[in-house]
């Protein structure tokens, strides 16, 4: 490590006459050998650099020219290197020599981003060395460069203003980090200060954040820095605008800028109409830019799968469509069906047998008829008829309420603390009781008919039952289908299974080895997900003790995990404020949603499975169609992080509770009704937003000072919500 | 808290005010007062650490005083070892895709509770309880210690039993240390116990039957409740023990 900031700090006292000795092709070697230990390197590296483009007359020529002896083999990070090569190899019809050195650097650095770190040898590996030249022109010119862009950008046609204004901030960033990396401190600290100021308002948390990393050491920790800086920051243009800037870019003298773009930006170019300052806002904000248009390609079956039939008992009272001969009809129609009763199977619908999931035993079955019977006395929301809402303040919490969640049935309640428990309460006057100890259990008449409930033990039933396990906050907690178990995942890296029969803990499943910030249980039971500050999140069944798959994309941590209705897919919202859909089947991330301004907290699916809306903590709530992979809605109104959002059970109002300690309720028909797609905004994602949030808002409601951390919908349709009071 | 009270600056120290400075940089303004005291506590547990650690090496390069080097030794060196950040992201990339080829595993019907393997699972006994009564001759030095693996039966399908007759001859004697010598059964008593006070004899055992589960994914557990050799036998079962996960007494 050393060596290579040594290294790097001599040369680049020369960095300007190197360019050009790579200009003239990599045969040409230094005019005369020079012995000074600065040069020596270079010239070993321009050897590697032969060696592994397997040059060897030229290899020879330059071993001969310089007076040098044989090298030995072998430097670490070879695979880069010959990355790199590969790159320089790929990108030869570049006439720009500079250009070139560019993508050699560039392409070193993505693939060698760990190593340069971690390799401290003698032999300069060409990597190393070369991420020195990484840099384009002198760093005290940077300044320059960015008052001559912005200088440009702001003489041009209003029409397009707007879109190359989206440049600056990830070229500040970009520019930013290199002198950082490349330990040019005081230069990088003047070009911060003059030019924070100029970017967008959503951004100051990041900048804030690259403040106050001054050196190279400081971005070795911040594994997101460091993703930032080797990923690709993608810009959507559209072609007008983008031959204004290159034409720009390339007429002057220095295109130092035009370098930069090329190796940290990606600029997806569009035709058509160049997109207005308010339709570029809505859609920026993450830390990678916009998504590429073939990012959001992949077709998505986000239909519901079909409802397993299941034979009505015939002593139900309510039960009024049998047909003459008496046999129960065999699929009680629901309000919400979605097609359930024709035959031929919806074209967005996955296949059944798509995903493996778990066949329905009796007691599901029950559970089914119980969920029918329920579905019939469920009241009808609208605009004209809000639902009742019943809040559960958890008292005495002291801000150590950390998750929630209920059953769907809405008999239990979960809520995960900071203090590592997990509590769970009985939200019906029936007590909770676990199963008896197995003396007790030897002595019940097994053949009785309420043996069910002989095996529950009266004498510790209690209307709270508390699981210790856990070694650290409890950060998500989810129900599984059947009620048999609970999940729990924790700051100690591990997620728990526990069971609501015994009340003790299952299995803990070890993988993430960071803070789980959520998990959820499939929608079917036996798949749960789980993501968490490792970036990755991961798929597990309960009888697998390691994860059946792993999502890996975002550039920051994973806070909210959750299935689509058809376990088919699931979505993942992250602290780099983009969304991501990927496929259960084969881990593919099949969507990219961009938009929110802070980290996303908050996901739900629509019951009919084509939205999704999502929360995050500008307070802002934004509805998407998942098919198109668009931005179709913007609810503006919450002023504080939104930590809950629930759809109605047929999907007619969405609510949405925040830490401003308010309940909101949003009309979702007319939200998705008022959606105009046609092929252009397909085609290119761009829609009209109306500004319609005061339309859509049907309620506001108040709790007394306690931030609304959960939402649920009984399958009633009454609403209920959870959160803890807060005293201050 | 919401509100942080101000003290006033004459009487907080000037670490309390860079503290309160840096918070204010980094954009916190609501925090509970009891922070800034916590932040301190943990810069000056983490600079005296790097401290110490960077006089060690500065003395195992057998130079005098300590100098930026041994620093960054001593920081980086914590940092892998407490601080670690996750994996980058190319690696996880890659450990995603090999991890995702597989294809979905396909769900066994009918299997009752769907739990990893028990040796993956929390659901053995971690305990055993000790009688504290004095027996004092014909005591079976029968341990009958909680079972781990159902699945590792051998001799009799129905219910868990350890056949090998190095034990059953081991429950016929008294007052003596039992060491059960199989391949994988090993009941070890300190020595110091073993002829002084008499053996073990009462335990309670919790089974976890999964083969008893009913339509509701009950686990019902059977007891085996060992009793005293004078008594009876019949009920007695014998456990496999699964040395590795018990401490020594």
């Amino acid at each position: 490590m050393a060596a290579v900031q040594d290294g790097g700090s001599e040369l680049e006292g020369e960095k300007e006459p190197k360019p050009e000795l790579m200009n003239d092709g990599s045969t040409a070697p230094a005019a005369a050998p020079s012995s000074r230990p600065e040069d020596q390197q270079t010239l070993l590296a321009v050897l590697q650099f032969l060696k592994r483009n397997k040059l060897i007359e030229s290899v020879d020529a330059l071993r001969r020219e310089a007076g040098l002896a044989d090298e030995p083999e072998e430097a670490p990070g070879s695979e880069a290197a010959g990355g790199a090569g590969g790159a320089a190899a790929g990108s030869g019809e570049l006439g720009d020599a500079g250009a070139l050195l560019s993508r050699v650097s560039g392409g070193s650095q993505s693939a060698a981003a760990p190593a340069p770190a971690k390799g401290g040898d003698d032999q300069p590996d060409v990597s190393v060395v070369l991420s020195a030249y990484s840099q384009q022109g002198d760093p005290s010119l940077y300044q320059v460069y960015y008052s001559g862009l912005k200088k440009f950008i702001e003489s041009v046609l209003d029409c397009h203003r707007a879109e190359l204004s989206q440049l600056f901030y990830p070229l500040f960033v970009h520019m930013y980090l290199e002198l950082v990396y490349n330990n040019h401190e005081s230069e990088a600290k003047s070009f911060f200060e003059k030019f924070n100021g100029d970017q967008e308002c959503y951004y100051q948390d990041d900048l804030r954040v690259l403040s106050g990393l001054t050196k190279k050491e400081h971005m070795k920790g911040n594994e997101t820095l460091l993703d930032f800086r080797t990923s690709r920051f993608v810009l959507r243009i559209s072609r007008d605008s983008y031959q204004l800037l290159k034409r720009h870019l390339q007429e002057r003298q220095n295109n130092q800028i035009w370098n930069i773009i090329q190796e940290h930006l990606y600029i997806d170019i569009f035709d058509g109409m160049p997109r207005s300052k308010s339709q570029i806002d809505s859609m920026s904000g993450s830390l990678a830019g916009e998504a590429k248009r073939e990012d959001n390609k992949t077709k998505v079956y986000y239909g519901l799968l079909k409802e397993p039939e299941i034979e009505v008992p015939l002593d139900d009272e309510d039960e009024e469509a049998e047909n003459e001969e008496g046999k129960p009809k065999k699929k009680k129609p629901k309000k919400d069906s979605m097609g359930s009763k024709s035959k031929k199977q919806d074209p967005n619908a996955p296949q059944q047998n798509r995903i493996p999931l778990p066949e329905l035993k009796d007691s599901d079955k029950l559970d089914k008829i119980m969920y029918m019977k329920e579905a019939t006395k469920r009241i009808r929301l609208g605009p004209e008829s809000l639902p009742s809402i019943c809040f559960y303040t958890f008292l005495n919490a002291y801000q150590g309420l950390t998750a929630v969640d209920f059953t769907d049935d809405s008999s239990l309640l979960a809520g995960g603390f900071a203090d590592s428990t997990v509590r769970v309460w009985s939200v019906t006057p029936k007590k909770l009781r676990k199963v008896k100890s197995a003396a007790d259990l030897g002595m019940i008449d097994k053949e009785s008919d309420d043996v069910l409930e002989r095996i529950m033990d009266e004498k510790t039933a209690s209307e709270c039952k508390i699981l210790y396990g856990h070694s650290g906050p409890v950060y998500g907690v989810s129900f599984s289908p059947d009620r048999n178990y609970l999940l729990s995942s924790s700051e100690d890296g591990t997620i728990r299974l526990w069971s609501l029969q015994t009340f003790t803990c299952l299995v803990a499943y070890k993988g993430h080895n960071y803070p789980v910030w959520d998990t959820q249980f499939s929608p079917y039971g036996y798949y749960f997900v789980s993501g968490g500050h490792d970036r990755v999140a991961r798929l597990w069944a309960t009888d697998h003790y390691q994860p059946l798959r792993m999502f890996a994309g975002h550039l920051a941590d994973i806070t909210c995990t959750r299935f689509h209705p058809n376990s088919n897919y699931v979505a993942t919202g992250s602290a780099d404020r983009t969304i991501r859909l990927w496929d259960v089947l084969n881990g593919h991330c099949v969507r990219v949603l961009t938009g929110h301004k802070g980290p996303i907290h908050t996901l739900a699916f629509s019951p009919n499975g084509k939205y999704l809306a999502s929360g995050s903590t500008d307070g802002r709530v934004l509805l998407w169609d998942i098919g198109h992979g668009l931005m179709i809605g913007e609810l503006k109104g919450h002023t504080d992080t939104i930590y809950a959002l629930r759809f109605s059970r047929d999907g007619e109002i969405l609510a949405s509770g925040s830490m401003d300690n308010t309940v909101r309720l949003w009309d979702a028909i007319r939200a998705f009704d008022d959606v105009e797609t046609d092929d252009f905004t397909a085609a290119t994602g761009h829609v009209h937003l109306p500004d319609n949030s005061q339309e859509l808002l049907l309620g506001t409601y108040l709790s007394k000072s306690t931030p609304v951390i959960h939402l649920h919908f009984t399958r009633r349709n009454l609403l209920l919500s959870a959160g803890a009071y807060n005293s201050q | 808290g919401a509100s942080v009270k101000m003290a006033s600056p004459k009487t907080v120290p000037k670490d309390a005010q860079v503290m309160m400075q840096i918070l204010k940089d980094m954009g916190i303004t609501e925090y509970e007062p009891r922070v800034i005291n916590q932040m301190l506590e943990f810069t000056y547990r983490y600079v005296t650490t790097i401290i110490e650690d960077a006089k060690i090496y500065a003395t195992h390069a057998k130079k005098s005083t300590v100098d930026a080097d041994d620093i960054r030794l001593a920081i980086q060196c914590r940092m892998d070892q407490s601080f670690t950040s996750p994996p980058p992201r190319d690696f996880l990339l890659e450990v995603a895709r090999q991890k995702n080829q597989a294809p979905l595993p396909l769900i066994k019907p009918y299997a009752g509770p769907r739990l990893p393997p028990d040796r993956y699972c929390l659901t053995a006994p971690n305990y055993r309880l000790k009688s504290l009564q004095k027996k004092v001759s014909s005591s079976a030095g029968r341990i009958t210690v909680p079972r781990l693996s159902v699945g590792a039966v051998s001799s009799r399908p129905s219910t868990p039993t350890l056949g090998t007759p190095s034990v059953q001859t081991m429950g016929s004697k008294v007052g003596t240390p039992v060491s059960l010598t199989g391949q994988r059964f090993t009941v070890q008593i300190p020595s110091s116990q073993a002829f002084s006070l008499p053996p073990i004899s009462t335990v309670q055992n919790v089974l976890i039957n999964p083969s008893l589960i009913g339509s509701k994914n009950i686990l019902i557990t059977t007891n085996m409740v060992s009793q005293n050799s004078s008594g009876e036998s019949g009920s007695l079962k014998r456990k496999h023990e699964d040395d590795d996960d018990y401490d020594a007494l």
